[in-house]
C-alpha cells in the first residue's frame, strides 16, 4: 500500500473511477497533456485517451456549460478550474443550471457533475489564487460543497462526489496538496458525504474546522493537551449540507465551541454553524461560540499571508477565552 | 539542454549575487548537489542542483548579480532522466515527505456522551459570579433547563437555615413563645448583668421563689424604671406603681407565665398560696388567658432545674427579667479567709433603650441585699 499525498489521492480517485465507470470524463484547462496545473490529472490522458480527458480552451464559463451538458445527458464529468478565483465566469452555469436542473425538470434530469478546484492561501500565490469563497456556493440551494483535508478523505470523498447524482463543488486545499503523505488504499471505497469526521476526541472544547485549517487546528489541539485542555476536533468535510448532528452532539458534551475557517469572517460558514448552535444548543453552552477566521480583506500577497491565515496561536487564544467560563 | 533559472532564494527576492561556484562547466552533478553559494539581501545560501547531468554553461562569474528567474546554469541531462514537474505556474507548495498522522478518524460523531447541564446563559453568568456549581441547582425550566431564578433560589436556600418541610406546626404556648421571643430578639436592646447573693444566713424554711418575689418588690422601690412597659415605635415608657410579676412555669407543653398581680400587697404566706394555686392551674390547664397577661416584670427561677447564670430574654413590652440559677455552697473569700457560703446566682436582663445601666445595677444590688437580709 502506497503512501501518497493529497493531490496524488485525487489522481488515484479519478483514475479508479474512470477505470470503473466509462461515463466519467475529466475536462479543464491543461488537465490532459500537461496533467493539470497542480498535476492532479497527470497520467489520465495516457490511460484513458483524449475522448475522456479533455483540454479545454481558457474559458471557464464554457467548462461549466460543457460539464452541465454532459451531465444532463448521462455522463459524469469532473471539471477542473485551475484556481478558485477562476471559477466565477462559470457561476452562471453552476448556479442557474447545474444546481437547479433537477428541480427545473421536476426530477426528469439530474446533473451528476463534480466541479473541482484548488482553493485557499498559503502557497505564495497572487490573491485570486488564494481565496476561500466556499460560503458563496454553500449558500446556493442545489449545490453540495465538499472539502477534503487529508489524502484518505480526498480519495474517499472524491469517489463519493463523482458517484453522487447531483452537482458537487469539490474544493481542494492547495497548501495541503503535498504537505504530507498517508497510506491510502486504492480500493474504490467512498467515504460518506454530508458527514463530519471527528479527528480528535475531548471533553473540554469542540474545535470545528475544515480544509487546510485542519492542519493548524490539529497542532493547536496538541498544544492544548500540554496545557491540560482536551479538545475535540471535527473536520466538517461537507459544509453544505451541514452535519449539525455531529457538531451538536460534541458541543452538548463540551459546552464550548471554537469554529476555525480560513475564509473571511462575515457571512462565512462559521456564522451558519454558530447560529445553529445558538438555536439548538444555547442552553448547553458554557461559553459563547467563538470564530477564528481570515480577515474581511482580500488575501494579501505572500509576505503577509501568514498573518492572514488563522494561526495556531489565534486558535489557542480563542480556546483559552472560552475556557474562562467554567 | 535544460536551462536552470535562478529561483527566488527568499520571500520575493529580486536578485542574488554569486559568492562562489562549487562546479565548473563540463562537471557532472547529481540532484541536490550544491552548485553555488549565493548572497541575497537576507543571507548566504547554497543552491542545490535540480537535475542529474553534465553542466554545459554557467551564466555568470563570482560577484555577478543574477536576477531571479534569469538563466543560471544549463545542463545536459542524463539519458532516461525524466523531469518530474510538480506543476503550478504560480505559487509554491509546501512539500514534505512526512507522514500524515491523524490517529483514529471517527466518521460522524463520537457516540459517548456525558450528561450536559442545560442552563440559560444568564443562569450560567449568575452561577459563575456566585461561584455555584450548576450541577447541584434544581432545574425548573422546560426540559430540565436551569433558569436564573433556580440559581437565585439555590443561593437563598444555601444562605438560610434549611427549610423544615416535615414535622409538626407549633401551636398553643409554644407558638406564642416562638413569636414573642422572635419579636423580643428583633426589637429589644438587651444587657445582662450577673451577680451572686449570699443566703447563708437565710432560714432554710424560706421559699426562694417567694423570697425573690418580695425582693423584686423591694428593688422596684429603689429602681422603678425596671417595673415598666416600653414601646420602641412611639418611644413611650409607662412606669407602674404596682408590681405584677410574671412567673415562668415550665411544663411539658411549653412555657407558661402566670401573672401574680400586685405582689406588693401580699404577705409571704398569701404569696405562697397564690403561687401554688397558679402552678396547679397551669398543671391542670385551668389557667385562663387573663391570668397570663399584664405582667410588669418577669421572674424565671430556672435554677430549680439546673443552670447557674443565663441571659434571660425580656418579653415586650416589659423592660426587665430576673433569672435565678441553682443555688450552691461555694468557697468564697470573706474577711481575708476562704469560707464556704451558700450562693444564689442571679442574672438580670434589662432593655437598655428604657433602662440605664446604673438603674439596673442598683436594682440588682437591691435584690441581692433583700435576699441576704441586709439593706441596700
Amino acid at each position: 500500500m502506497a503512501e501518497i499525498t493529497l493531490v496524488e489521492a485525487i489522481t488515484q480517485a479519478l483514475a479508479h473511477e474512470m477505470q470503473k465507470d466509462t461515463d466519467v470524463i475529466v475536462l479543464g484547462e491543461d488537465v490532459a497533456k500537461d496533467g493539470g496545473v497542480f498535476r492532479a490529472t497527470v497520467g489520465l490522458l495516457d490511460k484513458f485517451g483524449p475522448e475522456r480527458v479533455l483540454d479545454t480552451p481558457l474559458a471557464e464559463s464554457m467548462i461549466g456549460g460543457l460539464a452541465v451538458g454532459m451531465a444532463v445527458q448521462g455522463l459524469k464529468p469532473v471539471a477542473e478550474f485551475q484556481f478558485m478565483g477562476f471559477i466565477y465566469p462559470a457561476i452562471d452555469q453552476i448556479i442557474n443550471h447545474a444546481a437547479r436542473i433537477r428541480n427545473r425538470t421536476r426530477g426528469r434530469l439530474s446533473c451528476p457533475v463534480v466541479f473541482r478546484t484548488p482553493y485557499g492561501a498559503g502557497i505564495h500565490a497572487p490573491e485570486h489564487h488564494s481565496e476561500s469563497t466556499e460560503a458563496l456556493f454553500a449558500h446556493v440551494p442545489g449545490l453540495r460543497v465538499v472539502i477534503p483535508s487529508s489524502p484518505a478523505r480526498a480519495y474517499g470523498l472524491l469517489l463519493a462526489a463523482i458517484r453522487d447524482p447531483d452537482p458537487v463543488i469539490f474544493l481542494e486545499p492547495s497548501r495541503l496538496y503535498r504537505f504530507a503523505k498517508q497510506e491510502v488504499k486504492d480500493n474504490g471505497q467512498a467515504l460518506p458525504l454530508d458527514t463530519c469526521f471527528t479527528l480528535r476526541t475531548g471533553d473540554d472544547v469542540t474545535l470545528v474546522t475544515w480544509g487546510a485549517m485542519v492542519k493548524e487546528t490539529l497542532s493547536a489541539c496538541d498544544r492544548l493537551i500540554e496545557a491540560g485542555i482536551q479538545a475535540e476536533v471535527i473536520d466538517v468535510a461537507t459544509i453544505k449540507p451541514l452535519d449539525m448532528e455531529t457538531i451538536l452532539l460534541s458541543v452538548e458534551k463540551t459546552g464550548r465551541c471554537v469554529i476555525i475557517h480560513e475564509a473571511p469572517l462575515t457571512g462565512g460558514v462559521g456564522a451558519e454553524i454558530a447560529a445553529q448552535i445558538a438555536e439548538k444548543a444555547l442552553f448547553l453552552l458554557k461559553a459563547p461560540p467563538v470564530r477564528v477566521t481570515g480577515f474581511d480583506t482580500i488575501v494579501p500577497y505572500s509576505r503577509l499571508e501568514k498573518y492572514y491565515i488563522p494561526s495556531e496561536k489565534r486558535i489557542i487564544d480563542a480556546v483559552h477565552r472560552t475556557m474562562e467560563f467554567t | 539542454m535544460k536551462i536552470f533559472h535562478l529561483p527566488d532564494l527568499g520571500e520575493g527576492l529580486a536578485e542574488a549575487e554569486i559568492r562562489d561556484w562549487y562546479v565548473k562547466e563540463g562537471d557532472r552533478v547529481a540532484v541536490d548537489q550544491p552548485l553555488a553559494s549565493m548572497e541575497t539581501a537576507k543571507a548566504v545560501v547554497d543552491v542545490p542542483s535540480p537535475y542529474t547531468g553534465k553542466i554545459i554553461k554557467l551564466y555568470g562569474k563570482v560577484n555577478d548579480v543574477i536576477q531571479t528567474g534569469s538563466p543560471f546554469i544549463s545542463f545536459e541531462l542524463d539519458e532516461g532522466t525524466i523531469e518530474q514537474s510538480k506543476g503550478s505556474v504560480v505559487g509554491s507548495l509546501e512539500e514534505s515527505s512526512k507522514k500524515w498522522d491523524e490517529g483514529d478518524v471517527i466518521i460522524g460523531a463520537v457516540k459517548t456522551k456525558s450528561p450536559a447541564i442545560k442552563a440559560m446563559p444568564a443562569a450560567r453568568v449568575l452561577a459563575q459570579q456566585m461561584k455555584i456549581d450548576l450541577s447541584i441547582v434544581n432545574p425548573t425550566g422546560p426540559q430540565g433547563l436551569i433558569t436564573p431564578d433556580d440559581v437565585k433560589r439555590y443561593i437563598d436556600q444555601s444562605t438560610r437555615i434549611p427549610v423544615v418541610d416535615q414535622g409538626e406546626s407549633l401551636h398553643g404556648v409554644r407558638r406564642v413563645m416562638a413569636n414573642i421571643m422572635m419579636q423580643s430578639h428583633q426589637e429589644i436592646v438587651p444587657v445582662t448583668i450577673i451577680d451572686d447573693a449570699d443566703t447563708t444566713t437565710l432560714s432554710k424554711q424560706v421559699n426562694i421563689t417567694i423570697h425573690l418575689l418580695k425582693a423584686i418588690v423591694a428593688a422596684v422601690k429603689i429602681a422603678p424604671s425596671l417595673n415598666a412597659w416600653f414601646d420602641g415605635k412611639t418611644l413611650k415608657r409607662q412606669l407602674f406603681d404596682h408590681v405584677d410579676i410574671g412567673l415562668a412555669v415550665d411544663t411539658a407543653e411549653g412555657l407558661f407565665v402566670p401573672v401574680i398581680k400586685q405582689v406588693e400587697k401580699y404577705s409571704v404566706e398569701e404569696l405562697r398560696k397564690k403561687v401554688d394555686v397558679y402552678k396547679r392551674s397551669v398543671q391542670d390547664r385551668t389557667i385562663t388567658a387573663s391570668d397570663m397577661q399584664g405582667a410588669t416584670f418577669t421572674l424565671s427561677n430556672f435554677g430549680m432545674i439546673a443552670g447557674r447564670y443565663a441571659t434571660p430574654i425580656i418579653v415586650p413590652p416589659m423592660v426587665a427579667i430576673l433569672g435565678c440559677g441553682r443555688s450552691r455552697d461555694a468557697v468564697v473569700a470573706m474577711d481575708g479567709k476562704m469560707i464556704i457560703r451558700h450562693i444564689v446566682p442571679l442574672s438580670l436582663t434589662f432593655d437598655h433603650r428604657a433602662v440605664t445601666g446604673g438603674e439596673a445595677a442598683r436594682f440588682l444590688g437591691a435584690i441581692i441585699a433583700y435576699l441576704q437580709g441586709t439593706t441596700y
